[in-house]
């Protein structure tokens, strides 16, 4: 009896076995690490903001990983290049989907990047993309965490318009899709606040640029505020040429990003009625970002790189990743798509929940004092205005 | 006249002085020894990071005109007896191996600084009337040094012992040896003085524009442009040369926009390539 129960009890043990390989081998799938390929500055001229970018990613991975990975799986961060052209970058997508079966890709780059990835990735892998944009973008797998136009214009406009009695606006910005589109949205709602446009130009992106002529111009248009859509140096050159002619103290200025780099360039003597609507600033209050300033400065110590928008936003992309991928308690695009309507997740300065596959968020109004921003206003649970219908 | 078209020609004898000036050291080290210097944009950003450092040490600006132009001259000897006189006669080498130290340059400024933007204070704050405009005090100040300055060169050149040396030099570097005219030392003193000049190029932009390693990029090619529309080798044509680029850039930027005044000096300068290659004014 005893020898024949004990071969019944193998016999069971066997036939046990053999149900359970799936999720035996389920298992060793889960040792494997979830990889995330992150595609960000790491030369090129957006290369100022590299550093933040991969600092911030590498701390939401770290704090991750601390608390148990993606569905178990720890995560592994594998660096992209996106500073180069456009080209470049979806050799990298491919080889990183192909070789390394990257599970997910997180991005902090321009549109034009952003585009020429969406139609190399194919839906295949999960794409988030971060910094801020201009709207419109809702390819299928796809998850948009930027800033948009209507974020970002409607508060600006809205404290020209009604507390600073702004009529007319002088639109200034560097020829490509963002300030162009954004300038779109910037008339609409100056024309609904009763001001307009008496004067539009644009300046070509990255030719070196002087702005003498161009504040001349402004000068003699003489507007009540003066909206700025120029990037990197170019927004630098120009706010210390305007200025340097002292229209600092005539009129006023709303930037569309301008974050800490960009402000300490410009230089503390040159930002007087300067002002600015973003979802980031170092200088935002509350529990969740002082959480996040202390662990960046413990992780990375003194001399950590620069906190800015365009970089932290890396954080928010790999916590979103998190959030994305457990909830849909997998990869599969129909089941993130889904899963994505009303997900909330972490981002440096506290939670935020999706719609429509961009995130409503909170925007802060500032302006600067001397190299700092100073918040004036905060906006909750600002609508991205995007409508991408459900798969 | 109009307030704002006495800025605009204000705006553009700025762009001219300025232009000039930032061009000088690359048409001394082009014109005279053939040698066209990649790095020239690199030592423009050397000096305003001297500048940048004298600032933020609390010395006053001028201090850093003197600073800027040692350290680069310095920086251009040490180019020379390395880089340059072991390549005099191959002009398609110095010009690979000044590209490479235009890299090397880069990075070490991003390896010592970083690559975020330093701002220089403007050392000369606000406007001064002129004709009824207000015009930055600094910008006003620049246009008069530079223009001060080149013409002092040109006399210089014209009329001082050196100058009739270096023209020898140029014209017949083997007689001009032949009659005891130390030619190595005199080529080797005129890239210096090119680099130190770049530096001084670089002290007098650095309050205008954001100082960051890429900063040389945005100077090496109007000044290129500026020695293929004026020709190499005399003042006259380095004037030619800035007041036809700087001058077109500005004005067709005040007239229309930036696009326009970019399009117009790039349409200018490969006219002047194809239909005209020695320049304007070259040296016979």
């Amino acid at each position: 009896m005893q020898k024949r129960s004990v071969t019944r009890r193998g016999f069971v043990a066997g036939g046990a076995a053999i149900l359970a390989a799936p999720v035996v081998l389920r298992h060793a799938r889960a040792a494997d690490p979830f990889k995330i390929g992150l595609f960000y500055a790491a030369s090129g001229p957006a290369a100022l903001f590299g550093p933040t970018q991969k600092a911030s990613a590498e701390l939401a991975v770290e704090q991750i990983n601390k608390n148990g990975g993606i569905l178990g799986r720890q995560v592994q961060l594998l660096l992209a290049d996106a500073g180069g052209p456009p080209a470049e970058s979806t050799k990298t997508a491919v080889r990183l989907m192909v070789q390394e079966k990257c599970d997910l890709f997180v991005g902090s780059h321009d549109s034009a990047t952003r585009e020429a990835l969406v139609g190399t990735i194919k839906a295949r892998v999960p794409y988030i993309y971060t910094p801020i944009y201009e709207g419109g973008e809702c390819a299928p797998n796809t998850y948009v965490l930027a800033d948009t136009p209507e974020q970002q214009v409607r508060p600006s406009i809205d404290l020209l318009t009604k507390e600073k009695k702004v009529k007319n606006v002088y639109l200034i910005g560097n020829d490509y899709v963002w300030p162009r589109k954004t300038n779109d949205r910037v008339k609409q709602y100056l024309t609904a606040g009763g001001g307009k446009v008496i004067g539009e130009e644009y300046v070509p992106l990255g030719a070196p640029n002087k702005f003498e002529e161009a504040v001349t111009r402004i000068k003699g248009a003489k507007p009540d505020a003066v909206v700025i859509t120029l990037v990197g140096a170019d927004n630098v050159n120009f706010n210390r040429t305007f200025a340097g002619f002292g229209l600092d103290k005539e009129m006023l200025r709303a930037s569309m990003l301008l974050e800490e780099n960009t402000l300490l360039g410009i230089g503390a003597e040159n930002s007087k009625q300067l002002y600015n609507c973003m979802s980031y600033f170092s200088s935002v209050p509350g529990a969740a970002h002082d959480a996040f300033k202390a662990a960046y400065k413990a992780k990375f110590g003194e001399k950590a790189p620069q906190l800015s928008i365009i970089g932290v936003d890396c954080f928010a992309g790999v916590y979103c990743a998190k959030a994305l991928v457990e909830k849909a308690k997998g990869t599969k695009a129909a089941d993130l798509m889904a899963a994505s309507e009303g997900l909330t997740f972490s981002t440096a300065t506290g939670p935020v929940t999706m719609k429509n596959r961009h995130p409503d968020k909170p925007m802060y109004l500032a302006e600067c004092e001397g190299t700092n921003f100073k918040i004036i206003k905060t906006f909750d649970n600002v609508g991205s205005g995007e409508a991408c219908k459900q798969a | 006249m109009d307030p704002l078209v006495t800025t605009q020609f204000l705006n553009i004898a700025f762009g001219i002085a300025t232009l000039a000036v930032l061009a000088l050291g690359l048409a001394i080290v082009f014109g005279l020894l053939g040698v066209l210097n990649i790095a020239h944009g690199e030592l423009v950003m050397a000096g305003a990071y001297a500048a940048w450092i004298v600032q933020s040490a609390g010395l006053p600006y001028a201090l850093a005109v003197p600073l800027a132009m040692l350290a680069c001259g310095l920086l251009g000897w040490l180019i020379e007896a390395g880089l340059i006189r072991p390549l005099y006669a191959r002009p398609f080498d110095t010009l690979l191996a000044t590209w490479g130290l235009s890299l090397l340059l880069r990075k070490t400024a991003e390896a010592i600084w970083g690559l975020g933007y330093k701002s220089v204070a403007l050392p000369l704050p606000g406007t001064v009337d002129v004709l009824g405009a207000a015009y930055p005090r600094y910008r006003l100040m620049l246009i008069v040094l530079c223009l001060a300055g080149v013409a002092a060169l040109a006399a210089w050149f014209a009329k001082s012992g050196a100058g009739t040396r270096i023209k020898a030099m140029v014209a017949n570097p083997d007689l001009a040896q032949a009659v005891g005219i130390r030619t190595g030392r005199l080529a080797r003193n005129a890239f210096v003085a090119g680099c130190a000049l770049a530096g001084l190029g670089g002290v007098m932009v650095a309050p205008l524009t954001p100082v960051h390693p890429f900063m040389g990029i945005d100077y090496i090619l109007e000044s290129f442009f500026v020695l293929v529309v004026g020709g190499l080798g005399s003042v006259a044509g380095l004037v030619a040369g800035a007041g036809i680029i700087g001058g077109l850039g500005s004005l067709v930027s005040a007239v229309a926009d930036r696009t326009a005044g970019y399009t117009a000096v790039l349409v200018i300068a490969i006219l002047f390539l194809w239909l005209r290659p020695r320049g304007l004014l070259a040296r016979a």
